[in-house]
């Protein structure tokens, strides 16, 4: 079989409001259950999507912005699912979760360390717009 | 998308709260709550039954940790029964199984919550 380099992509856009984030998790439920992912894979792509959204979401609460959009992109190759998160509802702050001990870990950091944990790559950068980009590349198999 | 709850007494100090559906940034504060509410009632002791919970994240994460810090501070123990692998993963990836104590049925539990009480 020959191997696609073309991506299909699947786009999202949910309200910056902590009810809409299960959508986005469902979301992406979906379209990792669809690749060769394991079982466990599938669940780690679940959370760290939740967990890009979760922080997007909790910035937009602080800044009074819950009307502003989250966009959720993944892009599927046989092997290889990308997904950006990006908001417009300012930067993600720097977290150092890994040097942290445990029971000292915010919410903010721990999303942060789980993110990092879950997939293969993970970035952050700010947008253009004053946003937040989270970039996540997880590979199967 | 769905947090349900369900809280019982074991003594006067000590409550089980049983928790089935997502905890999220989304159901998460009703946890919070919760805890908050036992703990100005007396309740020194909880335990949290996350068998039916199907999903966690490092909001639900971030509630149990402010729970335990505040039932520590007042000589209590804030102890989970999680025998679900998945679940129980999301603490250990975090480092966070160390700082929990986490039984696997609620028998176990009760018997090591009496144990504490006891002190």
């Amino acid at each position: 079989m020959a191997v696609e380099t073309t991506p299909a992509v699947v786009e999202l856009s949910i309200p910056s409001r902590p009810e809409f984030v299960s959508v986005a998790r469902l979301a992406m439920l979906g379209v990792a259950s669809r690749m060769q992912f394991t079982y466990d894979e599938v669940e780690d792509i679940r959370l760290a999507v939740g967990e890009a959204c979760t922080t997007a979401v909790g910035r937009a609460m602080n800044a009074n912005k819950t009307n502003a959009q989250i966009t959720i992109r993944s892009e599927i190759l046989e092997n290889k699912l990308t997904i950006e998160v990006e908001d417009k509802v300012g930067r993600m702050p720097e977290v150092t979760a890994a040097a942290a001990p445990p029971e000292s870990l915010n919410e903010e950091n721990l999303g942060a360390l789980l993110m990092e944990l879950l997939v293969d790559e993970f970035t952050v950068e700010p947008t253009a717009e004053g946003g937040t980009r989270v970039r996540m590349v997880k590979y199967a198999g | 998308m769905n947090l349900k709850m369900n809280t019982r007494s074991i003594d006067d100090r000590a409550s089980l709260i049983d928790l089935e559906g997502e905890i999220d940034v989304y159901t998460a504060p009703n946890l919070k709550q919760q805890i908050i509410t036992l703990l100005d009632s007396g309740v020194r002791h909880i335990l949290i039954d996350l068998t039916n919970v199907e999903y966690l994240d490092s909001t639900a994460l971030g509630v149990l940790i402010g729970g335990l810090k505040r039932l520590r501070e007042r000589d209590g123990s804030l102890d989970l029964i999680c025998p679900n692998p998945r679940i129980k993963r999301v603490f250990e990836i975090t480092g966070l199984d160390k700082i929990f104590d986490m039984y696997t049925t609620e028998e176990e539990a009760l018997d090591k919550m009496r144990a504490k009480e006891g002190k």
